[in-house]
């Protein structure tokens, strides 16, 4: 277990090395961040002397060594945009991303099992096509249009809701509603089929003999054989919103996390937040696969952890 | 741990509601853009200018139609010599921390400005400042590296920060100014909030508070203000002038331009370059794509109270016969034309791009329009080499000069010209120097009128700033687009 562990740390930090290595790379092939910040009517003499300051007038092998040598200690530099500690604003708005995704991806669980679990009791039943059309039809709508109708409908029309913006409990609930919908139908679906798969095995048939109750054999003995392939659903779905899927439902909130402050350095052609928020998107996602990993050893003790 | 967080989510609700409820003269406004940092001198950034352009002020400043006016400074500046500008300061006036606003004051931010060690974004609006040197308490001389006759005008967008605050290390969190607005709070990602400044030198202003917030997406932006969050919203797409309680259009200092390549191509030939302007129907653009809220650009690049505007100089009219004649004379129908343009940077890039290149098509050229992303784009922008014969560009000329936005793209030294025509270039070099205002007036309006004749780009429209307003909000933009919210009151 603890060799397990340690090795797939070690995996994790190649993971991220090499992450980090094709950002920094790519960041300085594509674009120049002096051009895009500066005026367009700054004079060459003001370009030069601004793309000096920044460090970036010198080769792109140097500027790398400096760059691992910050990184190892943690420090990025500061954001060119910002003209402050790329992880002190990584800091400011990782929090707002992380109770935005885990609520959105917790909500979209508790909804999203128990109604798999309904539709798969009676395939092709009238409950099961419901849930099937509906889920079909939230997989298919673009959240951004989805989030601005939420906007108009709820807090616009009903003003129930605050329309956007960071505060207490009301805020959070229109963008992770927005953020769960996608996930929520993508589990449903799996649940749905792997549900169906389970019911239609022997050992089913055999607990259903032997006189178990419904609920026991559904609730305890399918589900738990059901677990693992929802389980990596759910860990996909937390990592695909956590890195990155975010940002539309950020930008039409104007919710002060990292998707949104992504995509907003991306704009500036911020190389250094860029690679900062890469960099800490990377560690997380490695630290929820190796999570995974570990409690699918807890539900199912035949899966064994091996370092190779 | 659980009802830790609660309680801490109930608290924070709370806050969030009672500012609205409490004062019936604080007002909310949605800006696009979180300021960067909220240091005067050192981004060039929208929402750092939002909002400490409420909490500082600068020795010029301009009235609602962007005359230049007197700010900080008592009385008008005298330039002594051709590279010495003096000023008065008004006495009497302190820094929200209590610092005196005096010479040392302008000197210190003049040196602030200029250190290389702030690498300040702004520093291409201030050229040609060398330092400053305080003459007596309130009698302050700002040198520049030449003459420079508008130096005034850049000292409308020039704050004057405190040297004592200006040293500490949360100057760029808590800016400290001389305003009718003092910082309170800044929420990262948030808000930031300002108070009414009780010592104000001017007149006390009628909004006691002003909260910022800051909503990327104009849909949202939209929202906030229906749903009643906000007072005030930036940048309102016109086609939603309607659904708005108040809508209010003003002028703004953005330039949509097509540049014409004069040295290459088929457009080298100055018929060809006419016709493209004849080709386009500028008031139709005006009506259709921006709902009216655009006005016809005079040929000239420069709005009618910019320095340098040259009233005898009016728009090519639309006449697509006349396009054809002369696009026939030069042997120019049918041939292929390359309009690079790009999309999502400025209000409507991509549509007002398609409409020109429809425009032209029309008028019987081949036009290949090429769209690219923002860094690809201005690659070819910048590329002086291998021109294409026309480039989409927005110009902004904040300094209401004509200096800026001619040495950009008039003179051929510039980086977006696309023409060699040396006395263009040596009328504007000259006037950029020359401090007989009326001298200087006569050059430009020289080159307003060759550049026109000669035809080097497509002028366009001159598009309107737009902001939506709530039903109690009373305020009349501006055309500098400035919101100084001592300028607004509320109705109730």
């Amino acid at each position: 277990m603890s060799r397990f562990v340690v090795h797939r740390l070690w995996q994790g930090v190649i993971v991220v090395f090499c992450v980090v290595v094709v950002v920094f790379v790519l960041t300085r092939l594509i674009g120049d961040p002096v051009r895009v910040m500066l005026p367009l009517e700054a004079t060459a003499d003001q370009r030069a002397l601004f793309e000096a300051q920044l460090g970036l007038d010198r080769p792109i092998w140097e500027q790398f060594l400096v760059f691992v040598g910050d990184a190892v200690a943690l420090d990025f530099g500061d954001s060119l945009w910002q003209r402050r500690p790329a992880m002190e604003i990584i800091a400011e708005r990782l929090p707002a991303t992380l109770i935005l995704t885990f609520s959105a991806i917790g909500l979209a669980v508790v909804v999203a099992v128990p109604l798999g679990i309904l539709a798969a009791l009676k395939p092709e039943g009238l409950f099961d096509r419901v849930v099937v059309l509906v889920s079909l039809i939230g997989l298919s709508v673009p959240q951004f249009w989805l989030g601005l109708l939420f906007i108009v409908l709820f807090a616009v029309q009903l003003g129930w809701l605050p329309t956007s913006g960071r505060g207490g409990v009301e805020h959070v609930i229109l963008p992770a509603l927005t953020l769960a919908i996608p996930a929520m139908t993508r589990i449903i679906m799996v649940v749905r089929s792997t549900m169906m798969d389970e019911l239609n095995r022997q050992y089913v048939k055999t607990l259903r003999a032997k006189g178990l109750l419904e609920w026991q054999v559904v609730g305890v003995h399918a589900l738990r054989n059901a677990a693992v392939p929802v389980l990596t659903l759910c860990g996909w779905e937390l990592i695909r919103a956590l890195s990155g899927y975010t940002v539309v439902v950020e930008t039409v909130f104007a919710w002060p996390g990292l998707g949104l402050t992504a995509i907003q350095a991306i704009e500036r052609q911020d190389l250094i937040l860029l690679q900062a928020i890469v960099f800490v998107t990377a560690i997380i996602v490695v630290a929820v696969n190796l999570i995974l990993d570990i409690v699918y050893k807890a539900i199912d003790p035949r899966i064994e952890l091996k370092a190779a | 741990m659980m009802s830790n967080w609660l309680t801490a989510a109930v608290c924070a609700a709370a806050l969030v509601t009672v500012p609205m409820a409490a004062h019936a003269q604080d007002i909310v406004i949605a800006i696009g853009s979180e300021p960067t940092t909220l240091d005067p001198h050192a981004a060039d950034d929208g929402g750092e200018k939002a909002v400490n352009d409420n909490v500082y002020e600068t020795l010029m400043t301009r009235d609602a139609d962007g005359n230049l006016d007197l700010g900080l400074a008592a009385d008008w500046p005298m330039q002594i010599d051709p590279t010495t500008w003096e000023f008065t300061l008004r006495p009497g006036i302190r820094f929200h921390n209590g610092e005196p606003l005096n010479a040392e004051a302008v000197v210190f931010s003049v040196e602030r400005m200029i250190d290389p060690d702030l690498n300040s974004e702004q520093l291409s609006y201030y050229s040609t400042l060398a330092g400053a040197e305080a003459v007596d308490e309130l009698t302050v001389r700002i040198l520049t590296s030449g003459p420079d006759p508008i130096l005034p005008a850049r000292m409308y967008y020039f704050m004057i920060a405190p040297p004592g605050a200006s040293t500490h290390e949360d100057f760029a969190e808590a800016p400290v100014g001389t305003g009718p607005y003092r910082f309170v709070s800044w929420d990262r990602g948030s808000e930031i909030v300002l108070e009414a400044n009780p010592d104000y030198w001017g007149d006390v202003p009628a909004i006691d508070g002003v909260t910022y917030r800051f909503i990327e997406e104009s849909g949202t932006r939209l929202s906030a203000l229906l749903a009643g969050e906000v007072d005030l919203i930036t940048n309102l797409l016109p086609e939603f002038m309607e659904q708005v309680p108040q809508a209010a259009s003003q002028r703004g200092l953005e330039h949509p331009i097509v540049i014409l390549n004069a040295d290459d191509g088929v457009t080298a030939d100055v018929r060809v370059r006419q016709a493209l302007n004849y080709a386009i129907d500028k008031e139709a653009m005006a009506a259709v794509l921006f709902e009216g809220a655009a006005q016809v650009e005079q040929g000239q690049l420069l709005g009618p109270t910019y320095f340098g505007f040259n009233p005898a100089i009016t728009a090519y009219p639309y006449d697509p016969e006349l396009a054809r004649t002369l696009l026939e004379d030069a042997g120019a129908l049918g041939e292929e034309i390359t309009l690079v343009s790009t999309a999502g940077r400025w209000l409507k890039d991509r549509e007002v791009t398609e409409v020109v290149a429809g425009f032209w098509q029309a008028a019987g050229m081949d036009v290949d329009v090429q769209i690219y992303e923002f860094d690809e784009y201005l690659t070819r922008l910048f590329d002086r080499e291998t021109r294409a014969e026309a480039i989409f560009v927005v110009s902004g000329n904040e300094l209401l000069d004509a200096d800026r936005s001619f040495s950009a793209y008039y003179s051929m030294d510039g980086f977006g010209a696309s023409n060699s025509f040396t006395e263009l270039r040596d009328w504007i070099d000259q006037a950029r120097t020359e401090t007989d205002l009326p001298r200087r007036q006569a050059l430009y309006h020289e080159a307003v009128a060759f550049a026109h004749e000669q035809a080097i780009m497509a002028w366009l429209l001159n598009i309107n700033n737009i902001w939506g307003m709530s039903a109690r909000l009373q305020w009349q933009p501006r055309v500098d687009g400035k919101m100084f919210v001592s300028t607004m009151s509320v109705t109730e």
